[in-house]
């Protein structure tokens, strides 16, 4: 087997998942709604002044990400993946000299790439959003507000916005593993989501672990904390963009997006393993 | 003696059904060999084990017991796949993409190299005869189309074994007679040919040797004409005896030690009176529009 041969054809038949995912009037309908949502989130405030506009704004505007981005990970990636196993597609995929595994990682990496393009409209559309209200503001109340030239960074918004993508990705090789062994679409969406909260509460047992004297109930909440992975590491989202002072280091953002692969490479590899025995 | 194209040996396929651990054998104790260059039919009624024989065959579903190999190879290995070509049943393909891009697609999936894609590509769209359609949406294919398309993809990287399921299912008898061509086209071009069916009347005149399974099991084998002519008898096709005549021929017979069995009329398949009035509608049709456009 070449790398090269298998990364082709992982290529490709990502290729196909994304085109395939953009069409589907679900991702479209879910654009445009974040898009109307994150456009007409200054309507959705009183505001009295200054920054308080624009955090509002910007936790808006993230929190619409999270959420709709998050819906989109899990009904997408199922969606993709069911897809090819009722059209039956995947037969004619795996009958050629295509591992498993290949068809698994152009599968992820199809909705991976959706979720990309999704994150990115997002990001520039709050972007576009916060600069305008930012100009209005420093127009309505002198330039004495300007910390470094600017009150957003900007370039920050869109780190944001690769720290989320990121963690949908896990949640979509999350989605993906439960697919490989679930038999419907309603059990995969429904079991993902469990897990998107339990991610999301993750640091609690975290918390626990390290009140906790030692023996198996320590032992057990460590395991959980490893096996699912902490979606609280990824909410920088105010460091990032308002606080100078506390702005996180390269170094712990690379650490959040290594965090994040070594995940997504395991959910794969696990669905592998069942995806292997499964009948297509 | 070359090495089969297929080799199956002493294989059972067992499904796990329920909670309490029940199998359901979808395939018993198989053994088969498909020698190369052959047309081999897998027979068998729905539930009778030949889809799975298939999945095994490509090694998209693995044995429980038994072996399966192609060409000598376990046929697991994914390697051994590169001498494979899958027509699926009912097959679906990306709709947005013409005939040509899925082929080219699949041709790329198969690591057909890049110089040679464009010359392969046009090679099996016109074998399938599907050049004029080919740039069309495979969304706006008819039934027959998408067979024919989706042969040109099994066959695009040039495979040394072709394996059909249910081929001409839901095609019309025109669509299956052209796919029953294509398959004649193949074993001139030195393929290995193996298709399954219950359209027993399509596979009769196409199969070199046919294999009938009933609930998993092999219940014969061998060539078409072996299994199925009579072998104590003979007929005679007579045209323009009188009944004097045929009463002298049946007094003959039976001076000879012979017995007279059955008189019937011979008889056209309906498949191919069907093909045989179309055709010549077909030519009439033709005829005229020639006719329209001197005068």
């Amino acid at each position: 087997m070449k790398i090269t041969d298998s990364f082709t054809r992982i290529r490709l038949i990502a290729g196909t998942t994304f085109l395939e995912a953009v069409r589907q009037k679900f991702f479209n309908s879910l654009l445009l709604i974040s898009i109307a949502l994150v456009g007409s989130s200054t309507f959705f405030q009183q505001f009295d002044f200054g920054t308080g506009e624009l955090k509002f704004i910007t936790d808006f505007g993230f929190g619409a990400l999270f959420f709709f981005g998050s819906i989109l990970s899990i009904t997408a990636t199922t969606q993709l993946f069911f897809n090819e196993m009722e059209n039956r597609t995947a037969l004619t995929m795996l009958a050629k000299p295509v591992y498993k595994l290949e068809f698994l990682a152009g599968k992820f990496l199809g909705a991976h790439l959706l979720l990309l393009c999704f994150t990115l409209v997002i990001t520039l559309v709050l972007s576009g959003i916060l600069y305008w209200r930012e100009m209005a503001l420093l127009e309505r109340l002198g330039n004495e507000l300007i910390l470094n030239g600017s009150l957003i960074r900007y370039g920050d918004v869109f780190l944001f916005g690769f720290l989320q993508w990121m963690k949908f990705g896990i949640l979509a090789a999350f989605t993906l593993f439960v697919a490989s062994f679930s038999n419907t679409n309603l059990y995969t969406i429904v079991v993902s989501f469990f897990m998107l909260v339990i991610c999301q509460l993750q640091y609690i047992a975290r918390d626990a672990y390290t009140s906790m004297e030692a023996g198996w109930e320590r032992i057990l909440v460590l395991g959980l904390g490893l096996i699912f992975p902490n979606f609280q590491l990824f909410n920088i989202g105010d460091q990032l963009v308002f606080d100078v002072e506390k702005a996180p280091a390269v170094s712990t953002v690379l650490q959040i997006t290594g965090y994040g692969a070594i995940y997504v490479v395991a959910f794969i590899l696990l669905a592998q393993v069942n995806f292997r025995r499964r009948e297509i | 003696m070359s090495t089969p194209a297929i080799r199956i040996q002493n294989l059972t396929k067992d499904f796990a059904v329920g909670m309490r651990g029940m199998k359901l054998r979808a395939v018993d104790d198989l053994c088969l060999e498909v020698g190369d260059n052959e047309i081999f039919g897998l027979l068998g009624p729905n539930g009778s084990g030949k889809s799975t024989t298939i999945k095994i065959i490509l090694g998209l579903l693995e044995a429980s017991t038994g072996t399966c190999e192609i060409y000598g190879r376990p046929s697991k290995l994914v390697d051994a796949r590169r001498s494979v070509g899958f027509l699926p049943e009912a097959p679906y393909f990306y709709r947005y993409l013409t005939g040509r891009e899925l082929v080219r697609y699949y041709a790329r999936i198969c690591m057909v190299p890049r110089v040679e894609i464009d010359a392969a590509v046009d090679s099996v769209i016109k074998l399938v005869g599907m050049t004029e359609a080919a740039n069309r949406r495979v969304g706006t294919y008819s039934k027959g189309m998408l067979q024919r398309i989706g042969l040109a993809q099994s066959l695009v990287h040039d495979p040394q074994l072709v394996i059909l399921d249910e081929p001409t299912a839901g095609v019309d008898p025109l669509g299956s007679a052209a796919i029953a061509e294509i398959v004649r086209e193949l074993k001139r071009r030195g393929k290995t040919i193996l298709l399954s069916s219950h359209l027993l009347a399509q596979i009769e005149g196409l199969c070199d040797r046919v294999a009938i399974l009933h609930r998993g099991k092999l219940v014969r084998e061998g060539r078409v004409d072996d299994l199925v002519e009579e072998k104590d008898a003979e007929s005679l096709v007579v045209q323009g005896l009188s009944a004097e005549g045929r009463a002298a021929v049946e007094a003959e017979i039976k001076a000879q030690g012979g017995r007279l069995a059955r008189v019937e009329k011979p008889r056209l398949s309906l498949d191919a009176y069907f093909l045989k009035e179309v055709h010549e509608r077909e030519i009439e049709h033709a005829t005229q529009q020639e006719g329209g456009e001197e005068s």
